[in-house]
């Protein structure tokens, strides 16, 4: 407990005193989980939509969280304001009397998907638990820690996408570019 | 105040930005008299009567547009951390980021002579 208070005080992990942090990540988590159950359960598909935002939401504050505001805001922008509408208008397209109406009966692609998952999510609990995180965390970041309290987070990102990934940046505007082209192009049919 | 201290002007903000919708509710739901008459009732059209019915039929238009912002808005947050860094970094940046948002002008000119941008 005290080795990770010194470390969060080293690399600014948490800037929250201790059991304030763990309250918020418990209580995003269950809203988390909350919200994902609502847009799986819920009938009528507006309500589907609208726990995804709140799911997305609660991706952003664990991103505060965790310290890096740029990547929460981010988030926000285009998950919540763009993505999520863009899926909510989707959802309009739909009449109301193709909402979800008879029960049907479990099939065996169900149980299929049951299988899959569970052995997904048993796996991945597993593989989090297994991997030292304190290890990874020390060999990585040992030379930024000079720059990183004169510089903020987003203006680290911009030197770096600017400098280093230059090439990554201009290929980003191609891939934009033809991503709306094809969409024009599909949704004009 | 006592949690993230750079953000105080934004906790303070928020707070009262929420704080002036709740206080409008209350001193018009306080202060406006209550007569419910046939006319009162009905929807409000810009002072005409109310023509054709109350739902309309979802457009696909309105669908290509929000398409068209979720692209928009991806090259909008990668202009941000340019921005922030914009005085630390020399005249090539500049050129890079320029050329950034030529290529998507590209796209936009291309979505504005298709007819993608028409909102009727």
């Amino acid at each position: 407990m005290k080795f990770r208070f010194i470390l969060s005080l080293i690399f600014h992990i948490m800037d929250l005193p201790e059991p304030l942090h763990d309250f918020l990540l418990v209580f995003l988590g269950s809203g988390l989980i909350l919200g994902s159950l609502g847009v799986v359960l819920f009938t009528n598909p507006i309500f589907s939509a609208f726990s995804l935002g709140f799911v997305l939401v609660c991706i952003s504050l664990f991103y505060i969280l965790s310290n890096s505001h740029f990547v929460a805001a981010s988030q926000l922008l285009i998950y919540v304001g763009a993505i999520n509408v863009l899926i909510i208008f989707a959802v309009m397209f739909m009449n109301g009397s193709e909402y979800y109406q008879d029960f049907r009966p479990w099939t065996i692609g169900d149980g299929i998907t049951l299988l899959v998952c569970t052995s997904i999510f048993v796996s991945l609990i597993t593989t989090i638990l297994d991997t030292s995180w304190h290890g990874i965390i020390w060999t990585t970041r040992p030379n930024q820690i000079i720059e990183q309290d004169l510089i903020s987070t987003s203006q680290q990102i911009g030197i770096h996408l600017s400098t280093d990934f230059f090439l990554p940046f201009e290929l980003i505007s191609l891939i934009l570019l033809v991503a709306l082209i094809g969409a024009i192009v599909v949704a004009r049919q | 105040m006592f949690l993230l201290y750079e953000y105080d002007i934004f906790w303070a903000f928020l707070i009262i930005s929420s704080f002036i919708p709740i206080l409008a509710f209350l001193i018009s739901g306080i202060l406006a008299p209550i007569n419910k008459g046939p006319e009162k009732l009905s929807s409000y059209e810009s002072g005409i009567e109310p023509i054709g019915d109350a739902w309309l039929q979802f457009r696909i238009r309105y669908y290509i547009f929000a398409l068209i912002f979720v692209v928009f808005d991806v090259e909008t947050v990668f202009l941000y951390p340019w921005a922030m860094s914009f005085d630390v970094l020399g005249v090539s940046v500049f050129i890079e980021a320029f050329i950034f948002v030529l290529i998507l002008i590209v796209g936009s000119v291309y979505a504005w002579r298709k007819g993608a941008l028409e909102w009727s």
